[in-house]
């Protein structure tokens, strides 16, 4: 009887998370996909807020911290910390340009084939356009208001650094709304978009240090 | 001669033997002057298992800038985690001190060798033992200053007269300063602002506290 009433309740969760997450159909994934490009194609620059949790599983608090974000096409892109410290990378070429609260330095990555990668993630993700990546492998799934893309990478060297990355749709207008990092380890970093501009005029001077 | 010998050596003698700066000027005291010395010296800045201890880092080798989120929890009564991470919140190393055993649960390819493992090995140590054995006891105008052993090396740790705050800990040889971390507290078991200098390279590391929102 205990063993029935354990098969139930599990059945019961097991359902209820299969409701809030339901795998892409072959057709939903294409025409998700063609959204996110034609979408991706039309934007030739976003600002917004983000915030970022970093979760490690023996903090009693995920470390919060928050900042804006401008990307111009194709490529540029600025991440800048305010809170708690100012902090900005600025995304350029093979170079990441750092101030670091008033100390700036400048780091090639022309030669870090990994590296490279990372920095590709980070400014792929931001349009949410990095489905034809040969380096990982893709699922598509529905989540309430949002659809949900899960890229494991094949690479082993990525794989030791990044179990999993996540990035969350909006439904409506399919820009990026959520990134997910998983760790090996299980501990992650998720970083929540908000006040999203599209397509305002942003200056080159923007991504000088 | 002979005695020009003696006293020359004698010279010499002393000379290498107080050659610490740190205790320059120090008075030393009796371990038990009016019963009031503890036996022990605490160094309590990570000593709360109830807080995350969240720093932003920036770290100077040579001429070369990094920067990161240096993260610090006291996991049991003698288990520390040590985990420093890119603002990006990608992991670059993690530590664990158990007692005195040390294992390292991951280290970014880059970073992992032997002689960066043990530095900050050994720094982060430094910063979250709390008790250790006080050999000696001295004391000038502002500070009371305590001297534990340290594996071969000792740790001097120097409290403020008055407040009680721990303000310095300078790890030495015999004869040599390696180390000094400076600490600037408001509240007395907080440190808001940790700067960890070597002496015999050019690597500091300064860590600032995250702000309370």
């Amino acid at each position: 009887m205990r063993n029935y009433l354990f098969l139930l309740v599990f059945v019961l969760i097991g359902g209820s998370i299969a409701a809030q997450e339901v795998a892409m159909s072959a057709s939903e994934i294409s025409a998700f996909k063609q959204k996110v490009i034609a979408t991706a194609k039309s934007t030739n620059s976003i600002k917004a807020d983000f915030v970022q949790f970093k979760h490690l599983d023996f903090l009693a608090n995920d470390v919060q911290t928050s900042g804006k974000m401008v990307f111009k096409a194709p490529n540029l892109v600025k991440w800048e910390y305010t809170n708690p410290y100012q902090y900005s990378v600025i995304f350029k070429e093979d170079k990441l340009l750092i101030n670091d609260g008033g100390t700036k330095s400048k780091v090639d990555i022309g030669n870090s084939n990994l590296f490279k990668k990372l920095n590709e993630l980070i400014v792929n993700s931001v349009k949410g356009n990095m489905f034809n990546d040969a380096d990982f492998r893709v699922s598509f799934y529905k989540v309430s208001k949002h659809y949900k893309a899960v890229f494991v990478p094949k690479d082993k060297k990525i794989a030791n650094y990044i179990a999993s990355f996540e990035l969350l749709f909006n439904k409506d207008d399919a820009q990026v709304h959520e990134v997910k990092m998983i760790e090996p380890s299980k501990d992650f970093t998720r970083i929540i978009f908000s006040n999203r501009v599209l397509n305002s005029k942003v200056n080159d001077s923007v991504f000088s240090n | 001669m002979i005695r020009f010998l003696v006293i020359s050596l004698s010279l010499v003698f002393s000379l290498t033997s107080c050659s610490l700066k740190t205790t320059e000027g120090l008075r030393p005291i009796g371990l038990n002057e009016n019963g009031k010395l503890n036996k022990e010296v605490e160094n309590l800045y990570f000593s709360n298992p109830e807080i995350d201890y969240v720093y932003k880092a920036k770290i100077k080798v040579y001429k070369k800038n990094f920067g990161g989120i240096l993260i610090v929890k006291k996991t049991g009564p003698k288990n520390h985690r040590v985990v420093f991470t890119t603002e990006f919140g990608s992991k670059l190393l993690d530590f664990q001190f158990d007692g005195d055993k040390f294992t390292k649960n991951f280290v970014v390819e880059d970073l992992d060798k032997k002689f960066i493992i043990n530095i900050l090995r050994d720094d982060f140590k430094l910063l979250i033992t709390e008790k250790s054995d006080i050999l000696k006891a001295f004391s000038s105008e502002v500070h009371n200053v305590f001297k534990a052993q340290s594996e071969e090396r000792f740790n001097y740790y120097f409290f403020e007269k008055g407040t009680g705050k721990l303000q310095k800990i300078v790890n030495t040889t015999k004869r040599k300063e390696k180390v000094e971390v400076n600490f600037t507290s408001t509240e007395k078991e907080i440190a808001d602002i940790i700067s960890i200098k070597h002496n015999n390279f050019k690597l500091t590391i300064d860590l600032e506290k995250f702000k309370k929102k």
